[in-house]
């Protein structure tokens, strides 16, 4: 499989493709109610809003004069991305039209939300301030460790300290999509590894945490209950510790997997185990796109080709060495070179150009990050011409089409290789034709109905 | 009636396209590979289909002769 991307959608996406039982059973959670509310688009929660204490089934006409001219289109995604998760339901009757009306459950629950407000079912415990709650900085440092440990695990199985969360069997899944097994030097990243691990960690998360997901019916669980689980979590406060004990047996299993990660931080101590969510679990349901705590970049790029990573992760290293050549490494620096050689490499290991451009332009520090622009523009022409460089023939399997008994038929074959998008070149004077390989078939068909 | 022949259909600039054609001038006629010359300003050609791997580790090859390893000493 060459070409494919590691897309890591929204969390919102994969809740709108569950089949519609488990969707209804997920609408019993107060908190994942508002949590789909939140990530609707404005126009659609308006009307969710509104809709939100009336009973009968409104006509579309009415909701369609509630908006003015030119916001049919925005109308048009709203509704629709209610009825795909099965907030709106359709009902068309001949006389009336179509109406719509909320989902019973989701209704029910957001309307007991709204006058409760949400109150959690475990409160933060520390309230006698006996427990030595690790502070902010101390959580995320502590986030960032267990996920770049599970990182360097993932790609290396080899390297790092064995995680006894995750066994053996989960981290073979990860892997499944990320790494092949390859007989010389054992497994090696495949593309879609190498792309995995040029995105930020958001989108990593969520990959990760998707696979889990997928995967959990193998492991005879719920995937709807484990959903509404993270939901729950990432509803938590950071920072605050939650007693263990109003979890069920499932949701325990899943936070000692969760802890590998870096999403939960678990403690123990003479009043019972606790959890604290880092703020990689709070992040969850946030969509993609607003990604509010940027972690800090790290790479200066130099004219001359020169990078310094000021950084000491282990990880940070491996990924700079996907592309660079480490010249050295000092105590708080990396030192490296973009070399063709080390570029050449990236790119049969099946790196794009761009990927190492959006990857240096997102990580590049601070100070670098103010200059416009922030990596300098004869590195990034240079990367993309080694690139094209690589590129310089094409080669398409194709057919060679010529003596064509007349010239009708000639002009007929041309028009059929285009619709099919086959068509490679033509010469009408000598009537020649060259079509792609995929083509030919349908060709030889459709000539030998035209011969007749 | 339609003729059809099988083979691979290359593309590129002009350096390269004289690079093929010297490629197929050095070989014997019974390994010559360029069926026809597509286009007059010579970017486009149809080969025998067995010429395409040749052809890529041969521009390989190429390029690596062109570029200067400092390691290599």
């Amino acid at each position: 499989m060459p070409q494919v991307k590691i897309i890591a959608k929204n969390f919102m996406d994969m809740v709108a493709s569950l089949p519609a039982i488990k969707l209804d059973k997920l609408y019993n959670n107060v908190f994942i109610c508002e949590a789909i509310l939140r990530s609707l688009p404005p126009l659609a929660k308006k009307y969710v809003l509104q809709m939100l204490y009336i009973d009968v089934a409104v006509p579309a006409t009415v909701l369609e004069e509630w908006v003015l001219a030119d916001g049919a289109s925005k109308h048009r995604v709203a509704i629709d991305r209610l009825i795909q998760l099965r907030i709106f339901s359709e009902i068309t009757d001949r006389k009336r039209g179509t109406s719509y009306s909320l989902n019973p459950t989701f209704q029910n629950n957001l309307q007991k939300h709204i006058i409760s407000g949400g109150v959690l079912p475990r409160e933060p415990m520390n309230s006698d301030n006996s427990i030595k709650l690790p502070s902010l900085q101390e959580l995320e440092t502590y986030a960032l460790k267990q996920w770049e440990r599970f990182l360097l695990q993932l790609i290396n199985s080899g390297q790092g300290d064995k995680l006894n969360g995750i066994s053996e069997s989960m981290m073979k899944i990860f892997q499944r999509g990320l790494l092949s097994q390859r007989d010389k030097d054992g497994p090696r990243l495949t593309e879609s590894g190498f792309q995995f691990l040029l995105m930020d960690t958001n989108a990593q998360l969520w990959y990760i945490i998707r696979e889990y997901i997928s995967n959990a019916e193998e492991r005879k669980v719920d995937p709807a209950d484990l959903i509404s689980f993270l939901l729950e979590l990432s509803f938590h406060v950071t920072g605050e510790a939650y007693n263990s004990n109003t979890l069920t047996e499932l949701q325990k299993n899943t936070l000692k997997d969760l802890e590998d990660l870096g999403l939960v931080k678990l403690q123990q101590g003479m009043k019972g185990n606790w959890f604290i969510p880092t703020k990689l679990a709070t992040n969850l349901s946030v969509s993609l796109s607003d990604s509010s705590a940027r972690k800090e970049g790290f790479v200066v790029m130099e004219t001359n080709f020169r990078m310094y990573a000021y950084s000491t992760s282990k990880l940070q290293c491996e990924i700079l060495r996907l592309f660079a050549r480490i010249e050295y490494q000092l105590p708080n620096l990396i030192a490296c070179a973009i070399t063709k050689e080390s570029l050449y490499n990236a790119f049969d290991n099946g790196i794009t150009s761009d990927q190492i451009i959006t990857f240096l332009q997102q990580n590049s520090h601070p100070r670098c990050a103010d200059r416009v622009p922030a990596i300098p523009e004869n590195v990034t022409d240079q990367i993309r011409l080694w690139e094209s460089d690589l590129k310089r023939i094409e080669m398409t399997q194709a057919h060679f089409y010529d003596e064509f008994p007349s010239k009708d038929v000639f002009e007929a074959a041309c028009d059929f290789a285009r619709e099919w998008g086959g068509l490679l070149w033509e010469d009408s004077k000598r009537m020649r034709l060259v079509v792609k390989s995929e083509v030919h078939n349908q060709m030889r068909e459709f000539l030998h109905t035209q011969s007749k | 009636m339609v003729n059809s022949i099988k083979g691979v259909f290359i593309s590129c600039d002009v350096p390269m396209a004289q690079f093929i054609a010297h490629l197929n001038n050095s070989l014997p006629p019974s390994q010559k590979f360029i069926i026809q010359v597509l286009k007059l300003d010579t970017t486009c050609m149809f080969v025998k289909p067995h010429a395409e791997e040749m052809i890529h580790s041969a521009v390989i090859t190429f390029r690596e002769q062109n570029s200067y390893d400092a390691k290599a000493n």
